[in-house]
């Protein structure tokens, strides 16, 4: 019976692994695909069309017609409100200037900026809110606000929410309130988009629009340059090592040795070596670059590809290195023509595997490549720029931006679009190894 | 082989660059303030750089990690390699590697974003809910264990109703502990949800793979021979698993664990985002519930500021933290490769 306890814990243990990646993804997923397929209102049309001209003008136009129409009670009602108040004088204008003012700032920060007002300076306050759901927790906040109550005196006061229609109680505008609630379909039309231009578009204001194309770009660059850089140091490593030098002499003992300490180096260590070294001592760049940033991945993923290469040229039957000897080919000619070639699966699994580090670490590049702000690269700006990328503005979105609250679906989008591309390269590598292992025992 | 030297000279070139940087801070400061004081104002005037609370946050964190991967990765390990079926482990195993593969951005945005403000709000009742799902199965085979063991000293004629009192007598003991245990944790208030906790959770997670992989190799090297003589002893799979497999692998394990750690204490993103980043020593020193801040997240942090001023105490001082870092990696790195070669020099003599 212990036996069984015994059986039972350890597939606990594994059940309760497979929840936790599932915990751990299915938020990220369901959210994250909600920067891509959400109910957008026609505030996101317009931004489309303005800022990257796309979408259909003449729909849009009938759009905006229908939702100006919808608006304009909303907009008489609060100018008639303000008429009355100039024609009461000041203790009423006193009375009601303040919620006025952040009734106002909430509508205009909802539907957008009056129409003929002065075009607002911020990107983000000349449009209202691109998505529904977005909209709705701006309507939650229009219809009610927050007080603190301190009645209590064991508590430190509780948060409570007050109807703001209260603060206009006995005016006309208390039928704003019950208006806007009903009609906000018809002043924003939110129909379902799938928002494919997240992926390809850049970003404006600070990601409140757009989508995260410099950050996709960046992160390709400092992927391929790593690999780049790596690949070869890589294979002619593990040639070395396997063809070439005696087994277990000392050579290779300490080689094996610095490739193992290589591996367990923490990233950040790698991070500030590279500022250390490539920027400040060597000036690769001036300051940050793509440039170095790949160099300090390539040292990273160093050992993994030189693993890989090992194990795959270790995995060549002798049997086809013999048979080249025998034909007359030198020790070159063999492992170019003969062991390279059939090792090839291998390797390409290893670099697979190495993409999908490198594109995931952020600890190397913060100091080194990544900034926050950027356009999209070209390549020959790359030895000299620096990039955003996708791990590090996943970081600086959730933590140093100034409403990070407002762009979660950027935040949850972005953190998709990188377990996405990881765990594709990592199937990848699966999906070679099964088809690998299936052809050699064949 | 000149180029095979690279990662050789690499790894040289770290070191002499880490130390170079770090070696001034040393001169300017001293070595005693840095390890021993806990008071971290590097931009206060003057200046105090005592780094101990940073060196316990990391320490904290990663004995946190630890509990959380030792357990559940010896355990998964164990029943990868001996109890489950061939074709189930077809499966565990790639879900194990694309656990590892996540990026630990990702995981630090799933620790800030998802796991903060749940413990902020809801925390008391999930560390009850994670008190009973833990104390549930080892309160039964706590009972059931004790409960055969008492039973076992009673007198023979007694037979199974014996073992029956045994383990409600075990039972009556234990449960009421178990009980008040989860109500007082149920009742705990969180106060901030990027904690230590949070972080050793989601580190322990991210070294889970790591402890699984390795252990399970250390277990599989074990060979099927010492298997097969202990079943042919007549063995039940526990006894097996208990007095010979696991002792035999052990230094594999062992080795699979200071991997682990190496895989926590090196961890900068997770740490960074999730666990407060408050340079204090929580009271006491193992609540969990209390922010603190790692070697990592420091320099992490602080090198945005430092940077300005190159050539100063306050950009030294990270790379006399990276220094540690890399030290401490190197140790383990030597303890785990000493580990290990002792354990298959014994296994072949």
């Amino acid at each position: 019976m212990l036996d069984r306890l015994f059986t039972g814990l350890g597939i606990s243990s594994i059940v309760l692994m497979a929840v936790a990646l599932l915990v751990l993804l299915a938020p990220i997923v369901v959210r994250g695909v909600g920067a891509f397929v959400f109910r957008g209102t026609v505030e996101h049309r317009k931004v489309l069309a303005k800022e990257f001209g796309r979408g259909k003008p003449e729909q849009l136009s009938l759009d905006v017609k229908r939702a100006v129409e919808a608006r304009r009670p909303v907009y008489n009602m609060i100018s008639r409100f303000e008429n009355d108040l100039e024609t009461r004088g000041f203790a009423a204008k006193r009375k009601y200037a303040a919620a006025l003012d952040e009734l106002k700032d909430v509508l205009a920060s909802l539907l957008g900026p009056e129409p003929n007002t002065p075009q607002p300076p911020l990107l983000r306050e000349q449009y209202g809110h691109t998505r529904w759901d977005r909209a709705q927790v701006e309507l939650d906040e229009l219809l009610l606000r927050s007080e603190y109550d301190f009645s209590d005196p064991t508590v430190m006061g509780r948060q409570v929410k007050v109807p703001r229609a209260k603060d206009f109680e006995g005016t006309e505008l208390v039928e704003l309130f019950p208006y806007v609630e009903q009609h906000l379909s018809e002043m924003l039309l939110p129909r379902w988009t799938f928002y494919w231009g997240f992926l390809l578009d850049d970003s404006r204001d600070a990601h409140f629009f757009g989508g995260i194309w410099p950050e996709l770009l960046g992160t390709f660059y400092l992927t391929l340059g790593a690999i780049l850089c790596a690949l070869p140091l890589g294979v002619i490593s593990a040639i070395y090592i396997v063809e070439y030098a005696r087994a277990d002499s000392r050579v290779v003992r300490l080689i094996r040795t610095c490739i193992s300490t290589l591996a367990g180096v923490p990233s950040i260590v790698f991070g500030l070596f590279g500022l250390a070294f490539f920027i400040n001592a060597l000036s690769v760049s001036q300051s940050k670059s793509v440039l170095a940033g790949a160099l300090t991945l390539a040292l990273l993923i160093l050992p993994l590809v030189i693993r890989s290469a090992e194990e795959a040229l270790r995995a060549v039957p002798k049997a086809y290195k013999e048979a080249a000897y025998s034909l007359g080919a030198g020790k070159w000619r063999t492992i170019c023509a003969v062991s390279l070639p059939a090792a090839m699966p291998g390797i390409l699994t290893g670099v697979v595997i190495s993409m999908g580090r490198a594109a995931g670490e952020t600890a190397p590049i913060i100091f080194t490549a990544a900034v926050s702000v950027g356009g999209a690269l070209t390549l020959w700006d790359t030895f000299a720029e620096p990039t955003p990328a996708l791990p590090w503005n996943i970081y600086n979105l959730c933590t140093e931006h100034q409403a990070a609250d407002e762009i979660r679906h950027v935040q949850y989008g972005m953190v998709l679009t990188l377990v996405a591309l990881v765990l594709v390269l990592n199937s990848l590598a699966i999906a070679l190894r099964a088809r690998m292992s299936q052809r050699l025992r064949s | 082989m000149l180029v095979a030297s690279t990662s050789a000279v690499a790894i040289l070139f770290i070191f002499v660059f880490i130390v170079k940087d770090a070696l001034p801070f040393f001169q300017l400061r001293g070595v005693r303030e840095f390890f021993a004081s806990a008071s971290w104002y590097p931009s206060a005037g003057p200046p105090s750089f005592g780094a101990l609370a940073i060196l316990v946050g990391s320490g904290l964190v990663t004995l946190g990690s630890i509990a959380v991967a030792g357990p559940f990765g010896i355990a998964a390990a164990v029943c990868l390699s001996d109890i489950l079926p061939f074709r189930v482990r077809q499966w565990v195993k790639p879900m194990i590697e694309l656990l590892a593969a996540i990026p630990s951005v990702a995981f630090g945005f799933f620790a800030l974003v998802v796991v903060a403000p749940l413990l902020q709000s809801h925390g008391g009742t999930i560390l009850m809910a994670a008190w009973w799902m833990i104390s549930g199965p080892v309160g039964v085979v706590l009972v059931i264990v004790l409960g055969s063991v008492a039973s076992s000293m009673l007198p023979e004629r007694f037979g199974r109703l014996g073992l029956i009192a045994a383990c409600a007598a075990i039972a009556i003991l234990i449960v009421p502990f178990i009980v008040r245990a989860g109500y007082w944790l149920g009742r705990i208030e969180v106060h901030s949800g990027t904690n230590a906790l949070n972080v050793s959770i989601i580190l322990g997670l991210m070294a889970l793979p790591t402890v699984v992989s390795v252990s399970e190799d250390a277990l599989q090297s074990v060979g099927r021979e010492l298997r097969e003589g202990a079943y042919a002893l007549g063995a039940t799979r526990f006894e097996t698993l208990t007095r010979v497999v696991i002792p035999a692998a052990r230094s594999g394990i062992a080795a699979a664990l200071i991997l682990g750690v190496m895989r926590a204490i090196g961890e900068t993103m997770v740490v960074w985002m999730a666990s407060g980043n408050a340079a204090q020593i929580p009271k006491p020193w193992y609540n969990l519930l209390d922010p603190v801040r790692t070697l990592t997240a420091t320099i992490a942090g602080d090198m945005g500021e430092a940077d300005h001023v190159t050539g100063s105490a306050r950009y030294h001082v990270l790379f006399a933290m990276a220094l540690v870092l890399l030290a401490i990696s190197f140790l383990f790195n030597l303890i785990s490769e000493h580990v290990l070669s002792r354990g298959s020099s014994r296994s072949t003599s």
